[in-house]
């Protein structure tokens, strides 16, 4: 496995972000050998997902309803640092709905929930690498930090690659978003490169018409060591 | 190409992640990895640096053999659960939470086997290495608090 870039990354402790002040570690991470990092992490399959995981809009619909808000289709590859696909590799997806509220117990925001969304989705990549998931465009929120803080539309994303050592929990946002320069948690990573990493780009080519727009978002996790042997090749 | 930068999982992440619980819905539990071992329960707290407890992380273990299962902490800052014991003498933990801007590697060493001479507890000042060592239980299970920061900061790792 390559080693992680930490300068791709926001740093644990990033003081416009109130709740890391607690929450960083503060010693640093020690170094495992590469050996720990080429482990084998847990597989998962088909048989994890749910026919309506990828389908946002009617997953926690009552019968025949969906969700209420726009209809977008979010689509992209998970690929690693050489570009090569990752098929196989497990994306848990949750959101907030159209108004920005989240369908969580802890979610008080003067929005209303929405009977027929719940935010929730699973899907897979096939042989290629490819995703795809059907969902509403999540509305901003605000949040307690400081005097007035709102998060931008997001998607939260976890993957699962091969390795343990390419687990990844982020966040995608909307190109075009105005809020994404005003939100503290996007101020938490290092410079703008990462937050257009993380942004997804309105893709037409895939819209499906009269339906749902279309949003590509490709996902890099760290890739192979190139071991000497491949480089005499 | 440059790895996907990290985000905050944030305080819902049970809705993707242990969906069912904290009144979320919509898609099934992702079922546990049972590896070739018995099942041996682990528990214990999360504490942030100013030892408050920690009610909204998630918690995965997992061993090199592909065994893997996840609980969030519950509103007392409490953990627990149920895993393969693995042929190594640690399983890795990881956890994500609100404030957590990347998500955090640690190992959880069983006390009953020759921790010490793990080269990874080589890596580790000596001082720090009882952080990641559990407390065997009466009842079988093993206990390790994890402390986020603070005077007991627990050993991360750059995996």
């Amino acid at each position: 496995m390559t080693p992680r870039d930490p300068a791709r990354h926001p740093p644990a402790l990033t003081p416009g972000y109130f709740s890391s002040l607690h929450r960083a570690p503060r010693a640093g991470l020690i170094a495992l050998d590469p050996e720990a990092a080429d482990m084998r992490g847990p597989v998962f399959g088909a048989g994890d997902i749910g026919p309506m995981d990828g389908d946002l809009i009617r997953n926690a619909a009552r019968p025949g309803g969906t969700a209420l808000g726009p209809r977008i289709v979010v689509h992209g590859a998970v690929l690693d640092e050489a570009g090569r696909g990752v098929p196989g590799a497990l994306l848990e997806i949750w959101q907030a709905n159209a108004g920005g509220r989240y369908r969580h117990a802890r979610d008080g925001y003067l929005a209303p929930l929405d009977p027929d969304f719940a935010g929730a989705g699973r899907v897979l990549t096939d042989a290629d690498g490819a995703y795809r998931f059907d969902t509403i465009m999540p509305g901003a929120y605000p949040f307690p930090n400081g005097p007035n803080a709102w998060r931008p539309a997001h998607i939260h994303f976890s993957v699962f690659g091969w390795s343990f050592a390419q687990r990844l929990v982020t966040q995608m946002y909307f190109e075009g978003d105005p809020m994404i320069a005003h939100c503290p948690i996007v101020a938490t990573l290092p410079d703008a490169e990462a937050v257009e990493a993380l942004i997804a780009r309105y893709d037409p080519d895939r819209d499906r018409p009269m339906d749902a727009r279309a949003f590509r978002f490709d996902i890099v996790l760290r890739g192979r060591r190139a071991t000497p042997m491949e480089g005499v090749a | 190409m440059k790895e996907t930068p990290s985000q905050t999982a944030g305080p819902f992440a049970h809705i993707g992640m242990t969906p069912g619980e904290r009144g979320t819905r919509g898609i099934a539990p992702l079922a546990a990895r049972e590896g070739a071992g018995a099942a041996v329960t682990l528990h214990g707290t999360l504490t942030d640096g100013e030892n408050a407890l920690v009610a909204d992380a998630l918690i995965e273990a997992w061993d090199a053999g592909g065994a893997w299962a996840r609980c969030a902490s519950d509103e007392a800052g409490g953990w627990r659960l149920d895993i393969a014991r693995p042929d190594a003498p640690f399983v890795g933990l990881y956890i994500v939470a609100r404030g957590i801007n990347i998500g955090l590697h640690t190992r959880l060493y069983f006390p009953d086997t020759d921790w010490r001479a793990d080269p990874a507890m080589a890596r580790v000042p000596e001082d720090r290495r009882a952080t990641l060592v559990a407390s065997g239980e009466a009842d079988g299970a093993y206990r390790l608090d994890i402390h986020l920061a603070g005077a007991r900061e627990t050993v991360f790792f750059d995996v």
